[in-house]
Protein backbone atom coordinates (compact mmCIF):
# COMPACT_ATOMS: atom_id res chain seq x y z
CA UNK A 1 0.00 0.00 0.00
CA UNK A 2 2.88 2.07 1.05
CA UNK A 3 4.81 1.56 -1.96
CA UNK A 4 1.80 2.54 -4.55
CA UNK A 5 0.42 5.80 -2.40
CA UNK A 6 4.39 6.47 -2.43
CA UNK A 7 4.39 5.96 -6.20
CA UNK A 8 1.02 8.05 -7.00
CA UNK A 9 -0.42 10.18 -4.04
CA UNK A 10 -4.09 10.91 -5.58
CA UNK A 11 -5.80 14.04 -4.68
CA UNK A 12 -8.60 12.06 -4.18
CA UNK A 13 -7.43 9.76 -1.10
CA UNK A 14 -7.10 12.52 0.92
CA UNK A 15 -10.14 14.63 0.81
CA UNK A 16 -12.44 11.70 0.14
CA UNK A 17 -11.29 10.49 3.37
CA UNK A 18 -11.74 13.60 5.46
CA UNK A 19 -14.55 13.99 3.99
CA UNK A 20 -16.05 10.42 4.92
CA UNK A 21 -14.80 10.80 8.33
CA UNK A 22 -16.30 14.41 8.95
CA UNK A 23 -19.19 13.25 7.70
CA UNK A 24 -19.39 10.87 10.80
CA UNK A 25 -17.89 13.19 13.35
CA UNK A 26 -18.91 16.25 12.75
CA UNK A 27 -23.11 15.64 13.20
CA UNK A 28 -22.05 13.25 15.83
CA UNK A 29 -20.46 16.28 17.63
CA UNK A 30 -23.47 18.47 16.97
CA UNK A 31 -25.89 16.17 18.52
CA UNK A 32 -23.66 16.03 21.88
CA UNK A 33 -24.03 19.77 22.30
CA UNK A 34 -26.02 20.05 25.42
CA UNK A 35 -26.45 24.21 25.05
CA UNK A 36 -28.74 24.32 21.49
CA UNK A 37 -31.96 22.87 21.06
CA UNK A 38 -32.66 19.22 19.81
CA UNK A 39 -34.57 20.51 16.66
CA UNK A 40 -31.41 23.00 15.83
CA UNK A 41 -29.15 19.73 16.92
CA UNK A 42 -31.30 17.83 14.18
CA UNK A 43 -31.20 20.36 11.57
CA UNK A 44 -27.72 20.92 11.86
CA UNK A 45 -26.21 17.28 12.33
CA UNK A 46 -28.12 16.59 9.05
CA UNK A 47 -26.91 19.13 7.23
CA UNK A 48 -23.40 18.90 7.98
CA UNK A 49 -23.93 15.02 7.04
CA UNK A 50 -25.23 15.63 3.64
CA UNK A 51 -23.11 18.24 2.82
CA UNK A 52 -20.01 15.20 3.22
CA UNK A 53 -22.14 13.19 1.28
CA UNK A 54 -22.88 15.74 -2.02
CA UNK A 55 -18.72 16.17 -1.36
CA UNK A 56 -17.17 12.79 -2.09
CA UNK A 57 -18.77 11.36 -4.62
CA UNK A 58 -18.20 14.94 -6.18
CA UNK A 59 -14.67 14.99 -5.24
CA UNK A 60 -14.35 11.54 -7.12
CA UNK A 61 -15.99 12.45 -10.22
CA UNK A 62 -13.76 16.23 -10.77
CA UNK A 63 -10.97 14.58 -9.85
CA UNK A 64 -11.46 11.90 -12.76
CA UNK A 65 -13.28 13.75 -15.31
CA UNK A 66 -9.87 16.16 -14.60
CA UNK A 67 -7.67 13.60 -15.47
CA UNK A 68 -9.41 12.45 -18.10
CA UNK A 69 -8.29 15.91 -19.77
CA UNK A 70 -4.70 14.74 -20.18
CA UNK A 71 -5.53 12.68 -23.00
CA UNK A 72 -6.59 16.00 -24.51
CA UNK A 73 -3.21 17.72 -24.71
CA UNK A 74 -1.23 17.04 -27.56
CA UNK A 75 2.89 16.75 -27.02
CA UNK A 76 4.69 18.15 -30.21
CA UNK A 77 8.35 17.01 -31.22
CA UNK A 78 8.86 14.83 -28.81
CA UNK A 79 9.50 10.98 -28.48
CA UNK A 80 7.28 8.34 -27.43
CA UNK A 81 8.41 7.53 -24.37
CA UNK A 82 8.51 11.40 -22.48
CA UNK A 83 5.50 11.97 -24.10
CA UNK A 84 4.05 8.96 -22.53
CA UNK A 85 5.40 9.95 -18.61
CA UNK A 86 4.34 13.63 -19.45
CA UNK A 87 0.49 12.63 -20.38
CA UNK A 88 1.07 10.81 -16.84
CA UNK A 89 2.06 13.62 -15.37
CA UNK A 90 -0.91 15.70 -16.53
CA UNK A 91 -3.34 13.48 -15.33
CA UNK A 92 -2.16 13.81 -12.06
CA UNK A 93 -1.75 17.60 -11.75
CA UNK A 94 -5.09 17.59 -13.75
CA UNK A 95 -6.73 15.90 -10.94
CA UNK A 96 -5.47 18.26 -8.14
CA UNK A 97 -6.69 21.06 -10.35
CA UNK A 98 -10.16 19.20 -10.63
CA UNK A 99 -10.28 18.49 -6.37
CA UNK A 100 -9.19 22.38 -6.03
CA UNK A 101 -12.52 23.51 -8.63
CA UNK A 102 -14.97 20.68 -6.97
CA UNK A 103 -13.89 22.40 -3.49
CA UNK A 104 -14.32 25.68 -4.97
CA UNK A 105 -16.98 25.34 -7.12
CA UNK A 106 -18.76 22.38 -7.27
CA UNK A 107 -19.57 21.48 -4.18
CA UNK A 108 -20.67 24.89 -2.67
CA UNK A 109 -22.36 25.13 -5.83
CA UNK A 110 -24.16 21.88 -5.52
CA UNK A 111 -24.92 22.43 -1.74
CA UNK A 112 -26.67 25.39 -2.22
CA UNK A 113 -29.08 24.02 -4.30
CA UNK A 114 -29.71 20.49 -2.96
CA UNK A 115 -29.44 20.54 0.32
CA UNK A 116 -32.76 23.52 0.74
CA UNK A 117 -35.22 20.81 -0.97
CA UNK A 118 -33.46 17.35 0.83
CA UNK A 119 -33.95 19.30 4.09
CA UNK A 120 -37.74 19.99 3.52
CA UNK A 121 -38.28 16.81 2.49
CA UNK A 122 -36.31 14.89 5.33
CA UNK A 123 -37.64 17.44 7.99
CA UNK A 124 -40.80 18.91 6.73
CA UNK A 125 -41.33 21.01 10.51
CA UNK A 126 -38.55 21.64 11.31
CA UNK A 127 -37.37 24.31 8.63
CA UNK A 128 -35.27 27.03 10.65
CA UNK A 129 -36.89 30.20 11.65
CA UNK A 130 -36.26 33.69 10.41
CA UNK A 131 -34.24 35.49 13.11
CA UNK A 132 -37.39 37.67 14.00
CA UNK A 133 -39.08 34.73 15.03
CA UNK A 134 -35.49 33.18 17.20
CA UNK A 135 -35.93 36.33 19.29
CA UNK A 136 -36.36 34.93 23.11
CA UNK A 137 -39.59 36.12 24.45
CA UNK A 138 -38.53 37.53 27.42
CA UNK A 139 -36.60 39.64 25.90
CA UNK A 140 -39.26 40.67 23.74
CA UNK A 141 -41.36 41.16 26.77
CA UNK A 142 -38.90 43.33 28.87
CA UNK A 143 -37.26 45.12 25.98
CA UNK A 144 -38.97 48.86 26.14
CA UNK A 145 -37.97 49.04 22.21
CA UNK A 146 -40.06 46.28 21.22
CA UNK A 147 -42.83 47.07 23.46
CA UNK A 148 -46.43 48.15 22.42
CA UNK A 149 -47.32 51.37 22.91
CA UNK A 150 -49.47 51.78 26.42
CA UNK A 151 -52.92 53.09 25.77
CA UNK A 152 -54.11 53.52 29.15
CA UNK A 153 -54.33 56.85 28.68
CA UNK A 154 -57.41 56.67 26.52
CA UNK A 155 -59.63 54.57 29.05
CA UNK A 156 -60.86 58.65 30.05
CA UNK A 157 -60.87 58.36 33.41
CA UNK A 158 -57.23 58.38 34.08
CA UNK A 159 -55.31 61.55 34.70
CA UNK A 160 -53.15 62.16 31.94
CA UNK A 161 -49.67 62.04 31.99
CA UNK A 162 -47.14 62.31 29.47
CA UNK A 163 -44.60 60.18 29.34
CA UNK A 164 -40.88 60.48 27.71
CA UNK A 165 -39.14 56.95 27.22
CA UNK A 166 -35.49 59.21 26.62
CA UNK A 167 -34.22 55.38 26.14
CA UNK A 168 -36.30 54.67 22.57
CA UNK A 169 -33.63 56.77 21.14
CA UNK A 170 -31.12 57.90 23.55
CA UNK A 171 -28.75 59.55 20.97
CA UNK A 172 -31.53 62.18 20.46
CA UNK A 173 -31.17 64.46 23.39
CA UNK A 174 -33.35 67.73 24.47
CA UNK A 175 -32.16 70.56 22.71
CA UNK A 176 -29.76 69.05 19.87
CA UNK A 177 -26.76 68.09 20.01
CA UNK B 1 -1.54 28.65 -25.67
CA UNK B 2 -1.72 25.32 -25.92
CA UNK B 3 2.27 25.03 -25.41
CA UNK B 4 1.90 27.38 -22.51
CA UNK B 5 -1.02 25.25 -21.48
CA UNK B 6 0.64 21.83 -21.61
CA UNK B 7 4.18 23.30 -20.25
CA UNK B 8 2.38 24.47 -16.88
CA UNK B 9 0.28 21.13 -16.59
CA UNK B 10 3.34 18.87 -17.06
CA UNK B 11 5.72 21.34 -15.03
CA UNK B 12 7.39 19.64 -12.34
CA UNK B 13 6.61 21.90 -9.07
CA UNK B 14 2.89 21.52 -9.92
CA UNK B 15 3.52 18.01 -9.86
CA UNK B 16 5.30 18.17 -6.38
CA UNK B 17 2.53 20.30 -5.10
CA UNK B 18 -0.47 17.61 -7.04
CA UNK B 19 1.37 14.64 -5.34
CA UNK B 20 2.07 15.94 -1.71
CA UNK B 21 -1.12 15.01 0.79
CA UNK B 22 -0.31 17.53 2.99
CA UNK B 23 -0.35 20.76 0.26
CA UNK B 24 -3.50 18.87 -1.36
CA UNK B 25 -5.09 19.23 1.90
CA UNK B 26 -3.80 22.66 2.31
CA UNK B 27 -4.94 23.89 -1.11
CA UNK B 28 -8.16 21.98 -0.44
CA UNK B 29 -9.05 23.65 2.62
CA UNK B 30 -8.14 27.13 1.23
CA UNK B 31 -10.81 26.62 -1.34
CA UNK B 32 -13.48 25.80 0.95
CA UNK B 33 -12.67 28.82 2.89
CA UNK B 34 -13.24 30.92 0.01
CA UNK B 35 -15.95 29.25 -2.05
CA UNK B 36 -18.75 27.69 1.72
CA UNK B 37 -18.74 31.43 2.47
CA UNK B 38 -19.04 33.01 -0.67
CA UNK B 39 -21.88 30.72 -1.90
CA UNK B 40 -23.68 31.59 1.27
CA UNK B 41 -23.26 34.99 0.54
CA UNK B 42 -24.47 35.06 -3.03
CA UNK B 43 -27.69 32.79 -2.07
CA UNK B 44 -30.95 34.89 -2.43
CA UNK B 45 -32.71 32.80 -0.42
CA UNK B 46 -31.60 33.31 3.08
CA UNK B 47 -32.00 36.09 5.26
CA UNK B 48 -29.19 39.08 4.67
CA UNK B 49 -27.98 38.86 8.58
CA UNK B 50 -28.34 35.42 8.78
CA UNK B 51 -26.34 35.19 5.97
CA UNK B 52 -23.23 37.15 6.65
CA UNK B 53 -23.90 35.29 10.29
CA UNK B 54 -23.43 31.58 8.55
CA UNK B 55 -20.56 32.91 5.94
CA UNK B 56 -18.24 33.86 9.07
CA UNK B 57 -19.33 30.99 10.85
CA UNK B 58 -17.85 28.79 7.94
CA UNK B 59 -15.04 31.19 7.34
CA UNK B 60 -13.49 31.16 10.77
CA UNK B 61 -13.92 27.20 10.90
CA UNK B 62 -11.87 26.92 7.88
CA UNK B 63 -9.71 29.18 8.84
CA UNK B 64 -9.36 27.09 11.98
CA UNK B 65 -8.60 24.06 10.24
CA UNK B 66 -5.87 25.64 8.40
CA UNK B 67 -4.24 26.82 11.33
CA UNK B 68 -4.70 23.52 13.12
CA UNK B 69 -3.03 21.76 10.09
CA UNK B 70 -0.61 24.05 9.32
CA UNK B 71 1.02 24.31 12.47
CA UNK B 72 0.23 20.99 14.19
CA UNK B 73 -0.72 18.47 12.45
CA UNK B 74 1.64 18.70 8.95
CA UNK B 75 4.74 18.70 11.23
CA UNK B 76 4.13 16.38 14.07
CA UNK B 77 2.37 13.46 11.68
CA UNK B 78 5.14 14.29 8.86
CA UNK B 79 8.17 13.93 10.97
CA UNK B 80 6.06 11.39 12.89
CA UNK B 81 5.61 8.62 9.87
CA UNK B 82 9.16 9.01 9.07
CA UNK B 83 10.87 7.80 12.56
CA UNK B 84 7.86 5.32 12.66
CA UNK B 85 8.91 4.09 9.48
CA UNK B 86 11.97 2.65 9.65
CA UNK B 87 10.46 0.30 12.89
CA UNK B 88 7.47 -1.05 10.50
CA UNK B 89 9.51 -2.07 7.66
CA UNK B 90 12.39 -3.26 8.96
CA UNK B 91 13.66 -4.40 5.41
CA UNK B 92 13.76 -0.67 4.12
CA UNK B 93 15.21 0.51 7.45
CA UNK B 94 18.68 0.83 5.67
CA UNK B 95 16.55 3.10 3.30
CA UNK B 96 15.01 5.48 5.66
CA UNK B 97 18.58 5.87 7.42
CA UNK B 98 20.08 7.54 3.96
CA UNK B 99 17.98 10.61 4.91
CA UNK B 100 17.89 12.96 8.14
CA UNK B 101 14.53 13.83 8.42
CA UNK B 102 11.68 13.92 6.09
CA UNK B 103 12.25 17.51 4.59
CA UNK B 104 15.43 15.64 3.40
CA UNK B 105 13.77 13.11 1.24
CA UNK B 106 11.81 15.57 -0.38
CA UNK B 107 14.59 17.84 -1.21
CA UNK B 108 16.31 14.57 -2.87
CA UNK B 109 13.09 13.40 -4.58
CA UNK B 110 13.09 16.90 -6.19
CA UNK B 111 16.65 16.37 -7.83
CA UNK B 112 15.34 12.88 -8.58
CA UNK B 113 12.42 13.66 -10.72
CA UNK B 114 14.49 16.57 -12.62
CA UNK B 115 15.84 16.08 -16.31
CA UNK B 116 19.29 14.26 -15.67
CA UNK B 117 21.60 16.21 -18.42
CA UNK B 118 20.61 19.65 -17.33
CA UNK B 119 19.83 20.23 -13.61
CA UNK B 120 21.64 16.97 -12.32
CA UNK B 121 24.78 15.97 -13.92
CA UNK B 122 26.84 18.74 -13.19
CA UNK B 123 25.17 20.51 -10.64
CA UNK B 124 27.34 21.14 -7.42
CA UNK B 125 24.66 21.69 -5.30
CA UNK B 126 23.74 17.92 -5.09
CA UNK B 127 27.25 17.62 -3.86
CA UNK B 128 26.30 19.86 -0.49
CA UNK B 129 22.93 18.37 0.65
CA UNK B 130 23.33 14.28 0.33
CA UNK B 131 25.82 11.83 1.46
CA UNK B 132 28.45 10.15 -1.23
CA UNK B 133 25.80 7.64 -1.86
CA UNK B 134 22.80 9.51 -3.19
CA UNK B 135 25.13 11.90 -5.07
CA UNK B 136 26.24 8.99 -7.28
CA UNK B 137 22.67 7.80 -7.17
CA UNK B 138 22.07 11.50 -8.82
CA UNK B 139 24.60 12.44 -10.79
CA UNK B 140 24.99 9.20 -12.65
CA UNK B 141 21.73 7.48 -13.13
CA UNK B 142 19.11 9.08 -15.47
CA UNK B 143 16.44 7.48 -13.46
CA UNK B 144 17.66 7.49 -10.19
CA UNK B 145 15.86 5.15 -7.03
CA UNK B 146 12.91 6.94 -5.78
CA UNK B 147 12.29 5.34 -2.76
CA UNK B 148 8.48 5.09 -2.91
CA UNK B 149 8.05 3.06 0.16
CA UNK B 150 9.65 6.16 2.17
CA UNK B 151 7.37 8.87 0.59
CA UNK B 152 4.28 6.41 1.12
CA UNK B 153 4.56 6.23 4.71
CA UNK B 154 5.01 9.79 5.01
CA UNK B 155 1.82 10.36 2.83
CA UNK B 156 0.12 8.16 5.00
CA UNK B 157 0.84 9.67 8.26
CA UNK B 158 0.31 12.97 6.39
CA UNK B 159 -3.37 11.44 5.73
CA UNK B 160 -3.56 10.33 8.72
CA UNK B 161 -2.78 13.48 10.86
CA UNK B 162 -4.85 15.48 8.25
CA UNK B 163 -8.25 12.79 8.98
CA UNK B 164 -7.68 13.22 12.62
CA UNK B 165 -7.01 17.04 12.64
CA UNK B 166 -9.54 17.66 10.22
CA UNK B 167 -12.11 15.35 11.35
CA UNK B 168 -12.45 15.07 14.63
CA UNK B 169 -9.53 17.59 16.12
CA UNK B 170 -11.02 21.16 14.29
CA UNK B 171 -14.28 21.02 14.96
CA UNK B 172 -13.86 20.40 18.83
CA UNK B 173 -11.68 23.37 18.82
CA UNK B 174 -13.49 25.59 16.27
CA UNK B 175 -16.22 25.24 18.87
CA UNK B 176 -14.13 27.39 21.19
CA UNK B 177 -12.66 29.67 19.04
CA UNK B 178 -15.54 30.07 16.82
CA UNK B 179 -17.96 31.64 19.42
CA UNK B 180 -15.88 34.03 20.78
CA UNK B 181 -14.65 35.55 17.53
CA UNK B 182 -18.12 36.26 16.53
CA UNK B 183 -19.12 37.72 19.70
CA UNK B 184 -16.40 40.02 19.21
CA UNK B 185 -16.96 40.75 15.54
CA UNK B 186 -20.79 41.81 16.88
CA UNK B 187 -22.80 39.19 14.95
CA UNK B 188 -23.37 37.34 18.29
CA UNK B 189 -24.69 37.92 21.33
CA UNK B 190 -23.46 36.29 24.87
CA UNK B 191 -26.86 35.39 26.33
CA UNK B 192 -30.14 36.76 25.37
CA UNK B 193 -30.56 38.63 28.30
CA UNK B 194 -34.23 40.62 29.14
CA UNK B 195 -32.90 44.38 28.65
CA UNK B 196 -35.14 46.06 31.31
CA UNK B 197 -32.07 48.21 32.73
CA UNK B 198 -33.64 52.46 32.12
CA UNK B 199 -30.44 54.13 31.02
CA UNK B 200 -30.66 56.79 32.98
CA UNK B 201 -27.58 58.79 31.88
CA UNK B 202 -29.33 59.33 27.82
Amino acid sequence: MCDKLGANTKPTYPVILIAAVKGICRPTFTMMDKTEKPETKKYTALREGLTELIAIPTYLACGELAAHLSKKIKFKNVPEDVKKSLTKRAARNFMFIGVCVAALFVIPGLCSIAIKPIMDKLLPNNKPKSPAENLDPQLILHNPLLKKPDMSTFTGKRLVKPVYNTQIRPQLKVGGV
Amino acid sequence: MIDLVSKIITSSPLTTMAQSASTQVTVETTMKAIGRPGFILIDNNIDPDTKKYAAAKEFLYQATCLLLYATLVVPLFKEGAFKLGPKLFKEHAKDFAKFKNANDYYRYRKYAEKPFESDRKHNNKINHLFNKELQTELKTKEEPELFNRIKGTIEAGNILGSVLGLAILAPQVSHVIIHPCLRALGMENKKHKPQNKIDTKA
